[in-house]
């Protein structure tokens, strides 16, 4: 006769802000009726070494540090849960170095001698199989519970990548790009924050990275028309991370 | 001691020291019973935001720079959006900025609550983890939620959600709250008043335990008006001097040091430390009356510079903010039941802010606020077309890295010998943490080798 063990979690975090850390601490007493917490050196002093059931990882890999963390992760963990945009992204960090090298911004900021040792900042699954991607920045609390819950139960979690236009659709918002000629990139970013700024009248930023099947010459092409500069519009759509290919159509075009 | 004598390096490692926010480490060298060096390690992941915002358009900038760090993402909103301002010579109405100070009040409520329960409160109370300290100390742990919760439900209620604000913007909110969600945020500012005293009475009876960390100048903005608070445009050294933040160059340095992704700063050629302690050291006779009362009775007031009393300072600061929280928002739900009158009568909506909003035009200023640890400037310079072509961010951890150093020395020469290894690792985190260093999150087990 066995007793039911809890399951063991971990939370670590790479390159990032911490702001999954927060909010996973934020939301503790609801989970820990259910799991064992075995990691989450952000919060307590005792953490526990070997496999664990879920890891939850904040954080771009920025840094051999960070990525050595990952691969330990990874085989010590049944699944691999990449919370935030900086974990399923990049963030601002993989968006701006887009433009230039890394290298180049540490020479920028640190001196030309630095020391420090970088990697390009990248998302967690160029490096490890990742089992769920939950995006946000910050992610938003009710599907974290949400995805832990699924993962209790040993089913996958179903996250939907619809664009935050259907959330304003729902709210019933005034459309910002639109009415107020604001440079809303809510028809190619995922939702799932609720259409935050467009509710409270903002243009969305696009923090919780790309939308499925998102139509950046679309975008772009509107923005442009309502007097944005393009180098102005591809700066503001790549900022939160949206990976590179998905403007390759658009070199494309504008080639032609 | 005698030189024929074997050397006998010592060793002092927090290889990582954790409930801080970042990733951190300390190493100690000892040769022959005398300090070599002490290094605070920085090894959080660096991600050059200086050079990120390049190219990126003014009104991008509260919303890019809020991602260095989720706890006091409030503060970088705002020093981004105070030093834009400056730059195109605009000055936000009054109501404005008591919004903007609510919104900064409620980081500190929410900050100060973690580190002062979560993340300091457990060495105190000698619980190594998160459900041991649920279990076993439930009036500390649910403090801490209330509290936090509290913080959190004001900056949702004006930024939108908890941290990473949404509703504040160069120039003004996108949407004002009114009345109806102001409302449940005075009911529940002064349900925590009590508490906020109880807890900073708590930490008024806890012992720091070491007798004394370093003589140190302290560094703050001298706040608007006539209270206490947290937004300024000069600042003022218990040295004697004051300068306005647009020369902070002038009065700051910052060094790269080979072993830390943190820069190092002093003032003025000295070490020195900004946070809650500084500015209760310069401006701890603007306290409300709740906060006076308790920090008259502590060793603050008595001028004691242990920086674990920095916790200590932290709570007062709790108590002051719920307080001054309580006026403002009396204050706004005032004014918007005013202007819901006015419009009742002439039946027009009208907007609040007479003066004419801001106009985009090239320029150069810093800007600056005091977050939770200390003192944060941000400066841009911003061409024609409103795009930022320089920027420079000094971050309050960075500002205390030496000092920090140079109080590991102070409690290592005072306890080597005296106290066991394992007590005078523990205490050196104590004090590494007092300073509630914001590096973002670190990791695992403390591992102390001595060789």
């Amino acid at each position: 006769m066995t007793v039911k063990r809890k399951p063991n979690i971990a939370v670590e975090g790479l390159t990032g802000c911490a702001g999954e850390l927060l909010v996973i601490l934020e939301n503790l007493d609801q989970l820990l009726p259910y799991v064992h917490l075995s990691r989450f050196p952000f919060a307590q002093s005792g953490n526990e070494s070997g496999p664990v059931d879920i890891t939850f990882v904040e954080g771009s890999v920025s840094q051999p540090h960070d990525l050595e963390k990952l691969l330990k992760i990874r085989k010590e963990s049944r699944y691999v849960v990449a919370v935030g945009n900086c974990a399923v992204w990049g963030c601002v960090q993989k968006g701006s170095c887009q433009n230039c090298s890394a290298r180049s911004m540490l020479e920028a900021v640190y001196g030309k001698d630095s020391q420090i040792e970088i990697l390009p900042p990248s998302a967690l699954d160029e490096h490890v199989k990742v089992d769920v991607k939950l995006s946000g920045c910050p992610i938003d609390a009710t599907q974290f519970l949400a995805v832990t819950a699924s993962l209790l139960k040993e089913q996958l979690p179903y996250i939907t990548h619809k664009p935050v236009c259907l959330e304003c659709k729902l709210h019933e918002n005034p459309c910002v790009l639109i009415e107020k000629n604001l440079p809303c990139l809510g028809p190619v970013t995922a939702a799932g924050c609720g259409a935050l700024c467009p509710g409270l009248g903002a243009a969305c930023y696009g923090c919780f990275g790309p939308c499925e099947e998102p139509q950046m010459a679309a975008m772009a092409l509107i923005l442009e028309e309502k007097g944005y500069d393009m180098l102005e519009v591809l700066n503001r759509l790549k900022t939160f991370g949206a990976p590179a290919e998905l403007f390759e159509r658009m070199t494309k075009v504008e080639q032609k | 001691m005698a030189d024929d004598e074997k050397s006998t390096k010592q060793v002092i490692q927090l290889a990582e020291i954790c409930r801080v926010e970042g990733h951190a480490a300390v190493d100690v060298t000892i040769d022959n019973g005398k300090i070599e060096s002490v290094k605070l390690n920085v090894f959080e992941g660096t991600r050059f935001f200086e050079r990120i915002v390049l190219g990126h358009k003014y009104d991008e900038m509260p919303h890019i720079t809020s991602r260095v760090c989720a706890i006091c993402s409030t503060g970088h909103v705002l020093a981004a959006i105070f030093a834009i301002e400056r730059a195109f010579g605009f000055e936000p109405c009054h109501r404005e900025l008591l919004y903007r100070e609510l919104m900064h009040l409620g980081m500190i409520i929410e900050s100060h609550a973690t580190h002062i329960c979560a993340l300091a409160l457990p060495d105190f109370l000698k619980t190594p983890d998160i459900l041991d300290f649920a279990t076993k100390h439930p009036v500390e742990f649910d403090t801490w939620t209330q509290l936090r919760k509290l913080g959190a439900a004001i900056q949702t209620t004006i930024g939108g959600r908890p941290f990473h604000p949404v509703n504040l913007h160069v120039g003004r909110l996108s949407s004002y709250p009114g009345s109806d969600k102001l409302t449940p945020i005075l009911t529940s500012l002064n349900n925590h008043r009590e508490m906020a005293i109880n807890l900073a009475n708590v930490v008024l009876s806890l012992k720091p335990p070491m007798d004394k960390t370093t003589e140190t100048s302290y560094l703050a903005l001298v706040p608007r008006g006539d209270h206490y608070g947290y937004f300024g445009s000069e600042v003022k050294s218990t040295d004697g001097w004051h300068c306005s933040i647009n020369e902070y160059k002038q009065y700051l340095s910052e060094v790269v040091v080979p072993y830390s992704h943190a820069k190092k700063s002093s003032s003025r050629g000295q070490t020195f430390m900004v946070g809650a302690m500084a500015r209760l050291a310069l401006f701890g006779d603007r306290l409300g009356e709740d906060a006076r009362a308790i920090y008259q009775k502590s060793p603050l007031a008595a001028g004691s510079k242990n920086t674990v009393l920095n916790n200590l300072a932290q709570a007062i600061e709790l108590v002051e903010a719920i307080q001054r929280a309580i006026r403002i928002t009396e204050t706004l739900i005032n004014l918007d039941n005013a202007d819901k009158m006015v419009e009742d009568v002439t039946g027009e909506h009208s907007d609040f802010c007479h003066q004419p909003p801001f106009v985009a035009r090239a320029g150069e200023s810093a800007g600056a606020v005091e977050c939770p640890r200390g003192t944060l400037y941000h400066y841009y310079k911003i061409d024609d077309k409103g795009t930022i072509t320089s920027a420079d961010m000094v971050t309050p951890s960075a500002q205390n890295t030496a000092r920090i150093e140079a109080d590991i020395r102070v409690v290592v020469e005072e306890q080597m010998g005296k106290v066991s290894e394992n007590e005078l690792t523990n205490n050196l985190e104590t004090l590494v943490r007092a300073y509630d260093p914001c590096n973002t999150c670190a990791t695992h087990m403390v591992q102390v080798k001595f060789k």
